[in-house]
């Protein structure tokens, strides 16, 4: 298996700036041209860093790049890291959606391996599946206890991992 | 997580304009405005310089302006704490709101304690002691809680508080304390008067979650893996806690953006009922003087609470049981 150089496309990444930039615009604009009442002010101030914190882990994302290789997958940029599928200690593949009945959401995978910082990374990158499908099988050959939330999403991926079928 | 809280603050923020801007627009709707029936008054005890005196009251309202002009005005007024004049006595909106939402709040958060309390213990119960006589009378207690009306129930205790035991049960405080500062007496009076409308406005509540929380438990009980666990000797409460209880809570969870309006909008007629000094009351009067600054800032502080209760429920259960719904399809 050679290494995959993975990025999150720009279509993504320019939805995700445009979010930031209107909720910081939301958020920061009654503060600039208002008055505001100072409880209101802190909880607009909170709202506007939110999306700040959002604007930046955006910026984040477009500068790394991921690297999938048979033993390591590698997170290239200014908060780079390693994760070393044979020493995978932690593994959470979470879904979220923003609608009612839940359809039209996303995927986060978290991995990390000891020693090292998480990587998270969602649905929208390329060669998501490749990355969760490898994480499954580091977890299914170092015999990582998943959680039921991550069985299931990982089972609606169309992976299993050996020993750690779904009962209920 | 940070995508998801993001995502969902921006769905927030129109949400709250669109209702904002629905319940003012909507109040306003009826023909007449809120100096109407005031200018009726003067006029049928004969005086003279009525319409004048309405065309002042309009201006003093500002509802001589345009209503747009009157909603951005009274919008950009509730980021600076300033929800406009009110009709009733001429007085801030301001003014009028304060101890009354502060009340209210208190008697909400009490009676949602309630509701989670009493149902979580008699749903689980329930659902543990199927077809038992514990079960029967919880589901007796569930369906005459969701049949008989809160206002109906507040009037039987009424009833029976006079009749019976001599006891007053009208008002969240005693009569000495009204308007006076916040003092431990104040504090012990509002508590002790409390526990009547907290079941009255929480019963119909408790008696759903029960209804709900006993079907989530019995469908996860009769499932394979809790007979697995009790294949291998897991010891019942253990085995009841680790996964099936888990699993059932959700609904519970989902339940509080649900319970927060269902709540403070069932409470309008038993606070009316039970002589309460909540916001009720007042935004019933509000509603019918067509006072728009009044009703709106009440239904707005209602929609934010709404809004605010969902965010916080899909937010604990996206923590909680981040799974995806078996049916909708993932991105790969």
């Amino acid at each position: 298996m050679s290494t995959a150089d993975l990025r999150y496309p720009r279509q993504a990444l320019w939805a995700d700036y445009g979010r930031a930039g209107i909720g910081a615009v939301l958020c920061g604009l009654p503060l600039l041209l208002i008055d505001v009442n100072r409880w209101i002010a802190s909880l607009l101030l909170a709202g506007f860093l939110l999306f700040v914190a959002f604007f930046l882990r955006t910026a984040l994302r477009q500068r790394t790049r991921y690297m999938l290789g048979p033993d390591t997958l590698c997170a290239d940029g200014p908060a780079g890291t390693l994760v070393e599928w044979s020493r995978l200690d932690r593994m959470k593949l979470s879904y979220f959606s923003t609608k009612r009945d839940r359809s039209d959401g996303w995927m986060q995978l978290s991995v990390g391996s000891a020693g090292g910082r998480t990587v998270k990374v969602d649905s929208a990158l390329e060669g998501f599946y490749d990355i969760v499908e490898r994480a499954a099988r580091a977890a299914e050959t170092g015999g990582l206890e998943l959680s039921v939330a991550t069985r299931a999403n990982l089972r609606s991926m169309g992976i299993s991992v050996a020993g750690q079928e779904e009962t209920a | 997580m940070l995508n998801y809280v993001v995502r969902r603050l921006l769905l927030m923020i129109p949400t709250l304009f669109v209702i904002s801007l629905l319940v003012y627009v909507i109040i306003d709707l009826p023909p007449g405005d809120c100096v109407t029936s005031q200018i009726d008054e003067l006029l049928s005890r004969g005086d003279p310089d009525a319409l004048n005196r309405a065309e002042e009251l309009r201006h003093l309202y500002g509802l001589d302006q345009p209503l747009m002009a009157r909603y951005f005005n009274w919008l950009f007024g509730v980021l600076r704490w300033d929800f406009g004049l009110s009709c009733q006595d001429t007085v801030p909106v301001r003014d009028l709101i304060g101890e009354r939402l502060a009340l209210t709040m208190v008697m909400e958060s009490c009676t949602i304690i309630f509701i989670w309390t009493v149902s979580f213990v008699i749903g689980v119960y329930a659902a543990t002691h199927q077809y038992q006589l514990g079960d029967y009378v919880a589901s007796f207690i569930g369906f005459i809680g969701l049949a008989v009306p809160n206002f109906l129930l507040a009037l039987v205790l009424l009833y029976v508080g006079k009749v019976y035991f001599g006891l007053s049960i009208g008002g969240l405080m005693d009569p000495e304390y009204i308007d006076k500062p916040l003092s431990w007496t104040k504090f012990t009076s509002i508590s002790q008067h409390l526990i009547i409308p907290v079941i009255v406005i929480g019963t119909s509540g408790t008696a759903g979650m029960i209804r709900r929380l006993r079907a989530n438990l019995l469908d996860e009980l009769q499932k394979q893996y809790v007979t697995t666990g009790r294949a291998k000797g897991l010891p019942p409460l253990r085995l009841l806690i680790k996964y099936p209880l888990r699993h059932a809570i959700n609904p519970f969870v989902a339940d509080i953006g649900h319970l927060l309006p269902e709540v403070i909008s069932g409470s309008v007629i038993v606070s009316v009922v039970l002589s309460l000094p909540t916001t009720g009351p007042m935004l019933l009067g509000a509603l019918k003087t067509q006072d728009v600054n009044l009703a709106a800032t009440f239904l707005l502080f209602v929609a934010v609470l709404t809004v605010v209760g969902m965010l916080v429920s899909d937010l604990l259960l996206a923590a909680l049981d981040p799974r995806i719904r078996f049916g909708a399809t993932s991105e790969k």
